[in-house]
């Protein structure tokens, strides 16, 4: 019998209910009293899974135990090849060595834990204690990182537009959260969703950025991936939330063309429908709706937004709208009226219209 | 041979790098060429099946490859990550070269 520990540090062995009930019956007092006890968690348990299967419709296994709240991460090399992972190069715990870019997808991972959990008590990528797994080195000169559904991937930049893909703390986050979108909304990667889905990428991303340099909304920058641009390019990051379309404007990328509002709206077919252009619009809502709750911008704002991530109401298919109604319903859950008012502000703002 | 090539997606949305870059083989000096239709024809481009559509990943890229040799002309778009070895093979170079030129038309 497997014996696992908690994420509330006691162990929790797993008896089978009928040795439960066995203890239950025939032991000492001490004994009955504890079986019992398991029994009727062990029932509550029950219920809320059975609750939970309802809902997610077989989408999640659910875990009798919760996983212990620890970071589990590896770096892997992918010496400058195409194939995942590659080598063990750093795991949970060993020191820092040379490779930049190994400590900086290390400590970013970290950071990126970190703000999940001490935030929004979720532990990890899958609120599980999935393993968190970075592969660095990707590729010859490759300017890129993504995420594949299991773990991340860094390219080296190629060194004349782009610096190492791990520079930026915010990038690191960026590409979690979508592990974290995947798992929770699975908002799909086109469109208006696809969009959204970005956008929940720039905003988690730029705060873990934030806490971990302890900025207030008013004192953060709101770029995405500054510091990746080498010194050739005219532009200062990837895109800006506080205004988005003006990030760059170089002879080699082009003009940064991310509107802030639905008046700039873009329809393509590249990029999945500009995924990448159209994320300006949520991601100048959630700027205005954090610059007007104040503060550290993750405690408000941010968390109407994580809860709306995982608002079974949101749907995998979702427009702006309709993620902006639950926002504002959000908003008005956890901070009333006020909190309200300030949501549908925001989105009214960039041209989205919550209703009243 | 003539090869067309287009990146779309990946972490940002850059206009100029989704450009598609034209490399005429005929131009280019003779090893390059000959390293291309090497590349082109270990990828068996003109026999492969076309690459299975699938979900994309968030912040891949695609790859449009377009190559017409005289005889025959084929566009195929493959997602990252890409499962095949050659086809890596040759998209790492087309990449290099689709950056390479971009520099040259550019005179920092």
């Amino acid at each position: 019998m497997a014996v696992q520990r908690c994420r509330y540090r006691c162990p929790c062995a797993i008896l089978p209910p009928e040795i439960l009930r066995r203890i239950a019956s025939r032991g000492n007092r001490a004994q009955r009293e504890a079986a019992l006890a398991t029994l009727a968690t062990d029932q509550t348990l029950r219920l809320a899974r059975a609750t939970h299967q309802l809902l997610d419709a077989g989408a999640r296994k659910p875990s009798l135990t919760l996983p212990e709240l620890a970071k589990q991460r590896t770096i892997y090399d992918a010496g400058h090849q195409e194939t995942l992972p590659g080598r063990v190069v750093r795991a949970e715990g060993s020191p820092a060595g040379k490779d930049v870019e190994v400590n900086e997808a290390y400590d970013g991972l970290g950071a990126t834990f970190d703000f999940f959990a001490a935030v929004y008590d979720r532990n990890s990528i899958d609120d599980e204690g999935m393993h968190l797994d970075a592969s660095v080195h990707y590729g010859r000169r490759y300017d890129n990182a993504f995420w594949n559904g299991r773990q991340m991937v860094f390219g080296d930049g190629d060194g004349d537009l782009f610096n190492r893909f791990t520079i930026s703390l915010d990038v690191i986050g960026h590409e979690l959260t979508h592990g974290v979108t995947g798992d929770e909304a699975k908002l799909v990667y086109l469109g208006q969703a696809g969009a959204l889905n970005e956008s929940i990428s720039d905003v988690f991303g730029s705060l873990v950025k934030q806490r971990a340099q302890k900025q207030t909304a008013a004192q953060a920058d709101w770029l995405i991936g500054a510091g990746l641009f080498t010194s050739k390019v005219s532009g200062v990051a990837l895109r800006s939330m506080k205004a988005p379309g003006t990030a760059f404007d170089d002879p080699v990328l082009g003009r940064d063309e991310q509107p802030a509002t639905m008046a700039g709206y873009v329809n393509t077919t590249t990029d999945n429908g500009g995924v990448h252009t159209n994320s300006g619009i949520p991601n100048h809502a959630f700027y205005v709706a954090a610059m007007a709750f104040g503060g550290y911008a993750w405690e408000k704002a941010g968390r109407i937004w994580y809860e709306t991530l995982r608002d079974r109401r949101l749907k995998q298919t979702s427009t702006f709208r309709q993620f902006a109604v639950l926002t504002a319903q959000n908003a008005s859950q956890l901070f009333g009226a006020p909190g309200r008012k300030i949501v549908a502000a925001a989105w009214k703002e960039v041209g989205v219209d919550v209703g009243r | 041979m003539r090869i067309d090539f287009r990146i779309d997606g990946g972490l940002a949305a850059f206009p100029g790098l989704a450009k598609p870059v034209s490399i005429d083989c005929a131009a280019l000096p003779a090893n390059d060429a000959a390293r291309l239709g090497k590349l082109v024809r270990k990828a068996d481009f003109f026999g492969m099946p076309p690459p299975r559509i699938v979900a994309p990943m968030p912040d891949a890229r695609a790859y449009t490859i377009a190559i017409d040799d005289g005889l025959q002309c084929r566009t195929l778009t493959f997602a990252e990550p890409i499962a095949d070895a050659s086809m890596r093979e040759l998209v790492a170079e087309l990449r290099l070269r689709a950056g390479a030129s971009r520099r040259g038309g550019d005179t920092r």
